[in-house]
């Protein structure tokens, strides 16, 4: 058994809605529920949840083997700029590599993260994938 | 303050040693350093592993090295592992020159191992990547060689670099492990044969990346007043080290802010000019890592490094990460050795001249970073 209920779910803010820390001092934005902002080291921090919406910042199409992904290689691996300011990263899905680009439009869906194959946990959270609303 | 030296220094081959243990790896080097230290034990250990406990399935490794190696018994010296993720040993080799420098103890045995062949590559690079946050990164899919593809792909398009550009580092690192019989891969490679190589992650092929070997690498740190005059050996000028911020909090993808902050203690403490009196051993787990090295340490400016890497004579003399091996937790201590060895009597065909040797070692991306100034 690799996965871990409590670990999970502690981080569902973050797994599941992409929670990002505001901090009320310089105005910057992080990805992740913090309690001091990374930036200026205030605490006068606020949870805020994002649209999900933002750009492709930067990707790579990752063949880099680890025990139990095997199945889901190639993976796209990026870093993505949402709307609010905060980059996230993050892998895309749902596209062909070749039709990815630097400037995309994505958005945040569910998807499994990974597994205790073949019987045990499943852990699920948001990956993007292009944006198809509108 | 006591000044400090490096007295003695031993390592391993770089590879895959299905017959050895981390116990006998570290005992063939330990056994080497006390030997070239006259017989004499030390009185502290540090051990540096970086994956003992997700390899071995071993807590303590420090006991159960001093143990296995007839160091708890009737001596009793004491122990502490230290674990840094990729720059453990250099974090050991910080924390030695400490105890040493304040008086806590005279003389350190620092050692350092990895054993990165006991499972499929599969279940090493899944722990491995465990260096990053482990809820933030690891369980979204994102991994080191991840990171280092997009910042290499980051550096190309801010720098108009090529693909092809920046193969000049692992050329260079097989050319110097074509000397060092430790290297774990002792041959040369062609450009071509880089870019054709298996791909890990866009842009970034099997030739930009460490392979995976076992290894142990040892030194003694002493005090300069228990040194019979004449042995001092490599001193010790100083050590240091900084923590950056993870890759998505940066402004700037293709820079290591950690690295390029150690800059400014070792232009204070070297003499103008030291850049051209020095060997230095970066950190190259991925080719781009080598080359960004080389710029936040000031051998080149930003866009630039990868000019300089066939011209710096001095420059990972024993291969780097790439072609010497990344034994993870024993890595900068294998740079150190190399660094002692090149400064005492010279290492893989090469003789030195100059004053000064610089070791630099991080974790990830630049996540933590740590540099050793030497000195002969």
């Amino acid at each position: 058994m690799k996965l871990s209920i409590s670990i999970h779910w502690r981080r569902k803010e973050t797994h599941y809605r992409l929670a990002l820390t505001k901090c009320r001092a310089c105005g910057r934005v992080s990805f992740g529920e913090r309690k001091v902002c990374p930036y200026c080291g205030s605490k006068d921090v606020t949870t805020l949840i994002p649209s999900g919406t933002g750009t492709l910042l930067s990707y790579s199409v990752s063949y880099f083997r680890r025990e139990g992904d095997e199945e889901f290689l190639p993976r796209i691996t990026c870093l993505v700029k949402l709307d609010e300011g905060a980059i996230v990263p993050g892998e895309l899905v749902d596209v062909d590599p070749d039709e990815v680009y630097i400037g995309m439009k994505v958005e945040a869906v569910l998807r499994r993260y990974s597994s205790d194959d073949p019987y045990g946990l499943i852990y699920y959270g948001l990956k993007f994938i292009p944006f198809l609303k509108g | 303050m006591q000044k400090v030296y490096v007295t003695a220094a031993a390592m391993t081959k770089v590879g895959r040693h299905f017959n050895l243990g981390f116990k006998e790896l570290a005992y063939e080097v330990v056994e080497r350093v006390i030997e070239e230290s006259g017989g004499e034990a030390p009185d502290y250990l540090i051990v540096s592993s970086t994956l003992a406990a997700l390899q071995c399935h071993q807590l303590d490794v420090s006991t159960i090295v001093a143990q296995a190696l007839g160091l708890s018994g009737r001596r009793r010296i004491p122990s502490i592992r230290v674990e840094t993720g990729e720059s453990s040993g250099a974090a050991a080799v910080e924390i030695a020159v400490a105890m040493v420098r304040s008086g806590m103890a005279k003389k350190v045995l620092v050692v350092g191992f990895e054993k990165m062949t006991e499972y499929p590559s599969a279940k090493v690079n899944a722990d491995y990547s465990k260096i990053l946050d482990y809820e933030l990164e690891v369980m979204r899919n994102v991994t080191p060689p991840n990171y280092a593809a997009m910042i290499m792909k980051d550096y190309m398009r801010r720098y108009g670099v090529s693909r092809e550009d920046l193969t000049s580092w692992p050329v260079r690192m097989h050319e110097n492990a074509s000397r060092n019989p430790l290297a774990q891969l002792p041959f040369k490679i062609s450009k071509d044969a880089v870019l054709k190589a298996q791909v890990i992650s866009e842009p970034i092929t099997l030739l930009d990346s460490f392979p995976l070997g076992d290894g142990a690498a040892a030194l003694m740190i002493a005090g300069g007043d228990f040194i019979p005059p004449g042995s001092e050996g490599v001193e010790v000028l100083t050590t240091c080290s900084s923590t950056s911020t993870p890759l998505y909090l940066r402004d700037e993808l293709a820079s290591l802010p950690a690295t390029a902050s150690l800059r400014k203690v070792a232009d204070a403490v070297l003499p103008s000019g030291w850049r051209k009196d020095a060997a230095v051993q970066v950190h190259d787990s991925y080719s781009i890592y080598g080359v960004l090295a080389l710029e936040a340490l000031g051998f080149a400016e930003p866009g630039q490094g990868y000019r300089v890497v066939e011209e710096l004579e001095y420059l990972n003399p024993g291969g780097g990460l790439k072609a010497r091996g990344h034994p993870i937790g024993a890595t900068p201590i294998y740079g150190m050795c190399e660094l002692y060895a090149l400064m005492m009597e010279g290492f893989a065909g090469l003789s030195f001249s100059g004053s000064y040797g610089l070791v630099h070692s991080m974790s990830g991306p630049d996540y933590n970073s740590r540099l050793i100034i030497l000195k002969r």
